[in-house]
């Protein structure tokens, strides 16, 4: 254990060198004005402009350059000039990531116990998913790209891991589907095997108002304490108005056409302007339409929704960056185990990978081909951004019904155990009714959550 | 691709193709490579005419303006260039001076553009970056300069936003009468344009000084043109140099008075660019039209000028237009054969239905071959085939027009004849670039040329080229699903899965993709090696080459050593069968990604490459189990690799094309050297692709060849 730990510190080391010597070359590649690196919102000059601008005491939105919290101006300003920032800022999301793979791993095992399934698992001597995954961040090209190339995607990752590692922290956050422990709690009464966790598990199903509602107490608190902030800001520059329209406005109307690997851009150019404010709101609704089936769907696995939700918002966003398949894809990390372990297989994670490497590849020499050689046109360049939100679209759907099926041969197999165990002929088919009674109930409760830390991300980020 | 394994009772059809696909991939990947072959043959039989597709240009719709007085005031141009080689001293600056005071004369603002040819640096990735970023401050030396004349005609009618450029190079040194010929007949269509009143857009002469290669001198004028400058390399120059300063004392007292700005002098963005050349080459039946399109990686102009240098040039001038053939392919026999095969295969097809237009006589075929091959191999080099190369780096359009006389020009009436055609053939093109209102976007930029007037578009020529790749995607899923469900009948057959390594079933190609990796990351060390290479001094090619294999091979080897974890790792799980069939697998895929991409940068190199490695790729198998089986068909398979794997070693392709075109007399270790030098100072594609995608391939294959299994 300690030569595998001893590992990981060495290539975490590594990553870190090798972004020092990436930083202190001379940038020939010129990352920080691709496109796919710093987006209107990421970019690092554009924020050095809104200081700038602030500095001067002039309105830090004035020409439409800087589209960030002005809070944010006061953090990350007066940092603009120095790189080392991005760094850190990796390094702590990668150990974030890795504190986070370590609760989920302990509360896994915890579970699989409580279903008496412990066998297994030692049996196949699980990878350190928590080491995968804070290392597939740190040596991502993606993550790599994004820090190197100034843009502020490592720090707004960072809000975000912060907030998910903090909801992982107060409560237990992975489990095997609930249905299970339903199942179990009832059939196991009899027999007094492991009976005390059970009960125990059985307490947390049970839903109660209170966390919630302390929850939005905080919440609406704390964001109530950052608008005031923000509005002592900008108060000489149009107040809070004014901020709203140029952040929140400026990242949902898409007034910034400006090719980058999402979709959107191409759309808005072609779209005609009469038709515009329909598919805007067609664009964002299909965000919202997506929260709640997921929620229903993935309940027993907030972590596992967080993921997805984070790989939906940053295929669908207005201006996504590489940064944000950093993010997703470090967290996929943390599922190796479920994802590719013993149970389940992706069976397409080869393709997948494959498509990975060559449509990043691909793109900047469609955008080469496009804007410097001009033998090509946008929509070549288009076509791989199509093709990069196709593979994003089949990652989810592979690694949600992945998750599911694992989940699904889980349940078999303690189903199974409990059954050899016991050797009764007790059939469980009379249960299911309780048992979808208490699932929608907790889904409802386990949305609420999820919702929960959403907002909170969202907060975070609007700081 | 749909690995699919545990076969479902219904399954959606798309997957059940992918199935099929898999299942056939042997007999499938034989027909689609014969397929992309015999395409890539048939593409001068499907190349279609070329036409002129932006209405604008309206080529040769006004009758030539260009009259004998024009011609006369050449002639008097040409003698005066030539007579000041019988000068003493000092005759490059003389011959500005003379140049730059005719063009005072025509009216049009002059100045002198002082520049040092760029020394060749290490720059592989210029292809993708901007222009701009390989502008370094470089140490001086005063002997070493070359000094480009620049005319400047502004338009009548123009904005002043847009203009036209016309490159004629010159060795400033010691002018050739045909060179002088080619400044003739760019004055007088310059005196010209000077004079008449429809010309919308800006015309910019640019007499460039060829001592240190017509290349060097354009694109460092271009450089300056479109990124100012401002050090102070133009003081420095003033103040060290005497030549220069020589120059800018006597524009004060020249005859007309006026004097020559010393700054540099800009029109608007360039529409298009004509190189203007003429060699004396005596040929015997008609003044001859060669053209060069070729730019760096492959790049060629939009087809439009082309098309309307070759309109006006065979229709309105007489002229033979040609574009460069590999010669040595016109007489061989297998391709005379082969197209009085394609020749009565039309026949026959003809009459069956006379609307079936298929086939073209044979000797065309053979020509339009010839061509294509030619085409293909300029453009996969990735090196331009003239100073008009520079221009494609700033997305300008443009081309070289080498003009070559009848008979010698000697003669005055035939020199007369020979100037008033080329001139009015320049003055119709620029008439017609004149009445463009936006750039050549129309026609196509992604082309082969199998004759002046024949084209094959990217649309077609794709196919053959995806035909001869898509075995490898198919065959590498095949082999995949193949060994993941070996694996898993073994697994279950065993019931015994407490093995770290099988655990991770699905996983199980990160091995094989780790090794691969490696060995890519060990290619683009050996892509950078000639750079410290080029530091040693006094080396002679031979022992360059021998001095970077050495060092490729010993830095594979540390890269074995440093990271042998990785394989060590592999060699645990390396007990069970397929090992081999994953990595091969990872291989193809890594493959068909590095072609596809390079078929995007450069078309050509990609499909030459292709034709190297597809057949490689798909019949690299473990030699070991060849020999053990020892049949007829395994022991052929095995010979099929060895050459194969022989001949797909970067300098063995190399000596064997060359001993091909050239014989094998000529042939040492050092050219292959020379040969890599000139595509890396190129700044070419090509050579990353050798280095990071054919290489790399290749130790793969060798490394599946001798896999212990």
């Amino acid at each position: 254990m300690a030569a595998k730990e001893g590992r990981f510190w060495g290539w975490a080391f590594a990553s870190v060198i090798f972004r020092l010597i990436l930083i202190y070359f001379p940038n020939n590649l010129n990352l920080s004005s691709r496109p796919e690196v710093s987006t209107p919102l990421t970019s690092l000059r554009r924020l050095a402009e809104g200081y700038w601008l602030k500095q001067s005491s002039l309105s830090p939105y004035a020409g439409s350059m800087y589209h960030g919290s002005p809070l944010l101006l006061y953090v990350l300003g007066p940092l603009t000039a120095k790189s080392l920032v991005f760094v850190i800022a990796d390094v702590v999301n990668a150990l974030l990531i890795r504190v986070i793979g370590q609760n989920l791993q302990i509360s896994y095992n915890q579970r699989l116990k409580a279903l008496s399934l412990d066998a297994i698992p030692k049996e196949k001597a699980i990878l350190p998913s928590r080491d995968i995954a804070a290392l597939v961040y740190l040596w991502n090209p993606f993550t790599i790209v994004s820090c190197v190339g100034l843009s502020t995607s490592p720090i707004e990752n960072m809000a975000v891991i912060l907030s998910l590692y903090g909801a992982c922290t107060r409560y237990g956050p992975e489990t095997p589907p609930r249905k299970l422990f339903d199942g179990k709690v009832e059939d196991s009464a009899s027999s007094n095997h492991s009976h005390r966790a059970m009960k125990q598990q059985g307490a947390a199903t049970i839903f109660s108002w209170k966390p919630v509602l302390k929850f939005l107490m905080w919440s609406v608190v704390w964001s109530i304490y950052v608008l005031v902030l923000c509005g002592l800001c900008v108060r000489h520059y149009g107040g809070l108005h004014e901020m709203f329209k140029r952040t929140y406005g400026f990242i949902l109307t898409v007034p910034d056409l400006s090719p980058n690997i999402g979709v959107l851009w191409y759309f808005f150019a072609e779209v005609f302007e009469f038709f515009r404010n329909f598919f805007l709101i067609v664009f964002h609704m299909n965000i919202l339409f997506m929260v709640l089936p997921l929620a229903i769907r993935l309940n027993h696995r907030p972590c596992f929704l967080a993921f997805v939700y984070i790989a939906i918002s940053s295929m669908l966003k207005s201006y996504p960056s590489v940064g944000d398949a950093a993010l997703y894809l470090g967290l996929l990390g943390l599922f190796v185990n479920e994802l590719a372990g013993k149970f389940i297989d992706m069976q397409f994670s080869f393709f997948l990978f494959c498509v990975y490497v060559g449509v990043s590849l691909l793109s900047p020499v469609m955008h080469n081909l496009w804007i410097w050689r001009g033998t090509g046109n946008a929509n070549f360049y288009f076509a791989t951004a199509m093709a990069y939100a196709c593979f994003q679209i089949v990652l989810v759907v592979e690694s949600v019904s992945a998750m599911l099926s694992h989940d699904r041969k889980l349940k078999k197999l303690s189903i199974a155990k409990h059954q050899e165990s016991k050797s009764q002929q007790h059939s469980t088919n009379d249960l299911s009714d309780s048992r979808t009674r208490t699932t929608v109930k907790s889904a409802v409760a386990s949305w609420i959550e999820d919702l929960c830390i959403l907002r909170n991300n969202a907060f975070l980020l609007s700081i | 691709m749909a690995e699919t394994e545990a076969p479902r009772p219904r399954q959606r059809p798309i997957v059940r193709l992918g199935i099929f696909l898999i299942s056939h991939s042997f007999s499938f990947s034989v027909v689609c490579c014969t397929a992309g072959v015999l395409a890539l043959l048939l593409l001068p039989i499907l190349a279609k005419n070329t036409y002129i597709s932006e209405n604008a240009l309206m080529p040769g719709s006004a009758n030539p303006m260009l009259s004998n007085q024009d011609v006369l005031e050449a002639n008097r141009f040409v003698k005066d260039l030539i007579a000041l080689n019988s000068k003493p001293r000092g005759s490059g600056i003389e011959s500005q001076r003379l140049i730059a005071q005719y063009m005072k004369d025509l009216g049009a603002e002059v100045n002198y553009h002082k520049f040092h040819p760029q020394i060749t640096q290490f720059h592989p990735l210029q292809f993708f970056s901007s222009p701009d970023s390989g502008t370094v401050e470089r140490n001086i030396s005063c002997s070493f300069h070359g000094v480009n004349t620049v005319g400047i005609t502004r338009a009548p009618r123009g904005d002043g936003k847009e203009a036209i450029v016309l490159v004629t190079p010159y060795n400033s040194q010691k002018i050739k009468q045909a060179e002088a010929l080619s400044l003739g007949t760019a004055y007088s269509v310059f005196s010209l344009l000077s004079r008449v009143t429809w010309l919308a857009k800006d015309i910019i002469w640019l007499v460039s000084d060829s001592q240190h290669g017509e290349y060097a001198a354009v694109s460092a004028w271009l450089r300056d043109y479109h990124i100012p400058m401002f050090t102070r390399l133009h003081t420095v120059n003033a103040e060290t140099c005497p030549d220069i300063n020589y120059l800018y004392d006597v524009r004060d007292n020249s005859v007309t008075g006026r004097k020559i700005y010393d700054g540099f002098k800009r029109a608007g963005t360039m529409a298009a660019a004509l190189v203007i050349k003429v060699v004396d080459r005596s040929e015997t039946f008609d003044d001859n039209l060669n053209i060069y399109a070729e730019a760096s990686n492959g790049q060629m102009p939009n087809l439009d000028l082309i098309n309307i240098v070759n309109y006006l040039a065979v229709h309105r001038q007489g002229f033979r237009v040609k574009v460069e053939k590999l010669w040595s392919l016109l007489d061989s026999k297998w391709l005379k054969n082969l197209g009085e095969l394609f020749e009565s295969v039309g026949q026959v097809v003809s009459s069956i239905n006379p609307q079936w237009k298929f086939g073209i006589p044979a000797a065309d075929y053979t020509e339009g071959i010839a061509t294509l091959a030619s085409s293909l191999y300029n453009q996969a080099l990735g090196v331009p085939t003239g100073p008009h190369g520079a221009f494609r780096d700033y997305q300008v359009d443009a081309i070289t027009l080498e003009l070559s006389p009848r008979a010698s020009v000697d003669k005055i009436i035939r020199q007369n004849d020979f100037l008033l055609r080329g001139g009015r053939l320049i003055e119709g093109v620029i008439l017609s670039v004149n009445n463009l209102l936006e750039k050549f976007h129309q026609s196509f930029f992604l082309y082969l040329l199998t004759s002046p007037g024949k084209f094959v578009s990217v649309g077609v020529y794709m196919i053959a080229f995806a035909l001869l790749v898509a075995p490898l995607p198919m065959v590498a899923a095949s082999l995949y699903a193949d060994a993941i469900n070996l694996n898993s009948s073994q697994n279950n057959e065993k019931t015994v899965a407490d093995e770290p390594g099988t655990a991770l079933r699905s996983l199980k190609w990160v091995n094989a993709a780790k090794k691969v990796f490696v060995v890519h990351l060990w290619g683009s060390v050996v892509s950078l090696l000639p750079y410290f290479i080029c530091q040693i001094p006094n080396r002679s090619p031979t022992v360059s080459f021998i001095i970077w294999f050495l060092l490729s091979v010993l830095s594979f080897f540390i890269m074995f050593l440093i990271l042998a974890s990785p394989f060590s790792h592999a060699k645990e799980s390396q007990l069970h069968l397929r090992e081999w069939a994953i990595l091969k697998s990872v291989t193809m895929s890594a493959t068909f990604i590095g072609l596809c991409l390079m078929s995007v940068i450069n078309f050509s190199t990609a499909e030459l490459g292709g034709l190297l490695l597809v057949p490689m790729c798909l019949m690299a198998q473990p030699m070991r189990r060849d020999i053990r089986v020892g049949s007829l068909s395994t022991l052929s398979r095995l010979a099929y690799n060895l050459v194969f794997c022989l001949i797909g070693f970067p300098p063995v392709t190399f000596v064997l094309l060359k001993g091909a075109f050239e014989g094998f007399n000529s042939i040492n270790v050092g050219d292959f050297w020379c040969w890599v030098e000139s595509l890396w100072a190129w700044s070419s594609a090509t050579y990353l692709y050798i280095g990071m995608v054919h290489l790399p391939c290749w130790v793969l294959c060798i490394h599946i060849l001798f896999h212990h299994c």
